[in-house]
């Protein structure tokens, strides 16, 4: 190459990846877009909970004279850290039993073949088209016979199985290099070992993703606990949101009080969990 | 002082590691394996070697326990393992994928079966760093199957194969994955680590390099059978089938009739306006049955003019040079059409070769340089 291209290489070449900013301006203006969409309704919440309740409808971005009086009106009113804990119970217990049953349920689906498994399967996936409303009756004839109505177990019990969960999880089982299952089980491995000793810890970014959907579906649950649950003290902090909307009027200021210190801890399990599908989807791939 | 030769096979005497008594396999209406009947003795490095589909790998997996035969009985040390699980038979399998364990380090896969065996701590401790010395991966135990090089994640495989000490092990593809210097010296490191644990290897590949290099005996497999059971060199030099002489290296087949001409000398008549050219044979050939003659173009001696002495001897032109650095092959065109491939050693510099294309050249070998097949 001579002195007069080496010259002329670098501009060049510069050149061509400013041309390629270029062409993706629009895609990433329109991504800024639809994340300023997304995320205006959670900072609206905030600002609107620090906002006087005399100032609760000013149009500014910031609040003219921010106070934390909501909160304190919000704690006074109903009893959030009760409600807050029975939440965390409740979405902590069902995401657990419900990944622990998706992943049995899971492993026998796509490792065993028995007579009609196709059949068993598809009845399995049915479940997931019944909406709550059609199973809502049954199920509460069933927790009131057990004496369970306003307690968390019943909130917890409906949902000890997922269609969803044992889906996703058979696809995954079935996708899992047979190979590694085969020297895993030539090794002296049987089943129970191959399931949580291999399986399962390689598993891992799609069972984190299906905990951060399951925990967030159950966190804002609202319906079966209204049918459930006759005090505040038993009640999850959906249910204690919805009692700031009276008949005498809403009162937004500690209702976005309350919704904001309902998002926070579903935020953090959220943040925590998303590293480690990262990190899963990092580590990939077997050869 | 000679060298005792290792070679069971020969021995009317020895008993077999592994026998497979009139195997067949079906899968639905595909047969995979065809009434087939097979012994492998202790100690061997076993090549089974064909084309994809050709039934080697289902072989491979009937040994595992991953698959039952249909029809016939698998021995392992005269004990029928037919319905024996996998875990339960004194083998183990290295897969052609590695099918290391992503999430543990080498040292945790190494150990993994002596784990589920339940070695004593000190025992196991020892055993792995026993196999992490033989495969040369003491300094990599701590990291992670993605944290270490191809090469070496095929050593892990190995190391993890050999920890429980099988009596036999598989080994499926082993070095496909490799790049072809990686794969020529990790071919050699292969027969060291067999000749010292003495394990009796079985290795299915498709590279005849491969198994050739590797391998105490070949078995050339087609369409779920047995084509040829024998050490590389015969296999090579003497193949009972044109299969087996076209599978195996570089060949050329001249297709003719055979007449008895002398003892185990038959004069074969091949095409309109050449000469007969004549070859032996062990198989007996009636006059007018149909043969092949399979003769390597190392075999084939190229040169300017006639050679005197030379009983079979064509003339031609050469068409395509194939320049190897080592060896030159040259393809040479007879007045019938028919192409006959010559090897020479590029003994000189290519400045002085001999010939180039279009210059006419005698092709010659003798009597004994051709092996004469009925199919």
């Amino acid at each position: 190459m001579t002195a007069e291209t080496a010259t002329f290489a670098v501009p060049r070449r510069r050149a061509v990846r400013r041309a390629g900013a270029t062409r993706m301006l629009p895609g990433h203006a329109a991504m800024i877009l639809l994340s300023l969409i997304c995320v205006f309704p959670v900072y609206w919440m905030i600002v609107s909970s620090l906002r006087p309740a005399n100032r609760i409808f000013e149009g500014t971005l910031w609040p003219t004279a921010p106070s934390l009086e909501n909160y304190a009106q919000a704690l006074q009113s109903i009893p959030m850290g009760a409600m807050l804990w029975n939440t965390v119970v409740v979405s902590a217990s069902v995401t657990v039993i419900q990944l622990l049953t998706g992943v049995l349920a899971a492993y026998a689906f796509a490792r065993f073949r028995f007579r009609l498994d196709w059949v068993v399967f598809g009845l399995v996936a049915l479940t997931w088209l019944v909406p709550l409303q059609v199973v809502m009756i049954p199920n509460y004839l069933l927790v009131a016979r057990l004496g369970l109505l306003d307690t968390v177990t019943a909130l917890v019990l409906p949902h000890f199985a997922h269609a969803l969960a044992i889906m996703l999880l058979t696809q995954s089982i079935r996708a899992f290099p047979k190979e590694v299952l085969e020297a895993a089980r030539m090794d002296g491995a049987g089943h129970w070992r191959v399931l949580w000793g291999i399986i399962v810890p390689n598993l891992r970014g799609m069972i984190a993703s299906l905990a951060i959907l399951i925990f967030i579906s159950t966190w804002n649950e609202y319906f079966w606990p209204l049918l459930l649950t006759r005090t505040a003290e038993n009640s999850v902090v959906q249910i204690g949101i919805q009692m700031f909307i009276t008949q005498e009027g809403t009162q937004w200021g500690p209702l976005m009080a309350a919704s904001t210190m309902a998002s926070l801890p579903i935020l953090i399990f959220y943040v925590v969990l998303q590293r480690q599908v990262i990190q899963s989807f990092m580590k990939s791939g077997l050869r | 002082m000679h060298a005792t030769t290792f070679a069971p096979w020969e021995d009317p005497e020895a008993k077999p590691l592994i026998r497979f008594q009139n195997v067949t396999k079906r899968f639905g209406t595909f047969t995979a394996i065809d009434n087939l009947s097979l012994d492998i003795y202790e100690r061997e490095f076993f090549a089974l070697l064909g084309p994809s589909g050709c039934g080697k790998t289902t072989m491979m997996r009937m040994l595992g326990g991953f698959e039952n035969p249909t029809e016939g009985r698998i021995e392992l040390s005269g004990q029928d393992i037919s319905g024996v699980p996998p875990n339960k038979r004194a083998v183990n399998m290295m897969f052609q994928s590695y099918a290391l364990f992503p999430h543990l380090s080498v040292w945790d896969n190494i150990a993994f079966g002596l784990r589920r065996d339940r070695m004593p701590k000190i025992d196991l401790e020892n055993r792995v760093a026993e196999m992490l010395k033989l495969t040369r991966l003491e300094k990599f135990a701590k990291r992670k199957p993605h944290q270490i090089s191809g090469g070496q994640r095929q050593r892990v495989a190995l190391a993890r194969s050999l920890a429980k000490a099988p009596k036999l092990l598989l080994l499926d593809e082993p070095l496909g994955a490799l790049d072809k210097k990686l794969r020529q010296d990790t071919q050699f490191e292969l027969m060291d680590i067999q000749e010292k644990t003495g394990t009796t290897f079985v290795i299915v590949t498709h590279d005849q390099e491969e198994a050739m290099t590797v391998a105490s005996r070949v078995a050339v497999m087609d369409e779920g059978r047995l084509m040829q059971v024998a050490t590389p060199d015969r296999i090579y030099e003497t193949p009972d089938s044109v299969y087996v002489a076209d599978f195996i290296g570089d060949v050329n087949i001249i297709e003719g009739t055979a007449t008895p001409d002398g003892q185990d000398t038959y004069r074969i008549d091949w095409a309109e306006g050449q000469e007969p050219i004549r070859a032996t044979s062990a198989h007996p050939f009636a006059t007018g049955d149909r043969c092949y003659l399979a003769i390597r173009p190392e075999k084939v001696t190229i040169s300017a003019d006639r050679p005197e002495a030379a009983i079979n001897a064509v003339k031609g032109k050469v068409l395509d040079i194939a320049y190897l650095g080592n060896i030159s092959t040259y393809h040479v065109e007879l007045p019938s059409g028919t192409v006959i491939k010559a090897q020479t050693a590029n003994t000189r510099r290519i400045s002085r070769r001999s010939f180039t294309w279009e210059d006419s050249v005698w092709l010659s070998w003798t009597v004994t340089g051709g092996v004469l097949l009925a199919e």
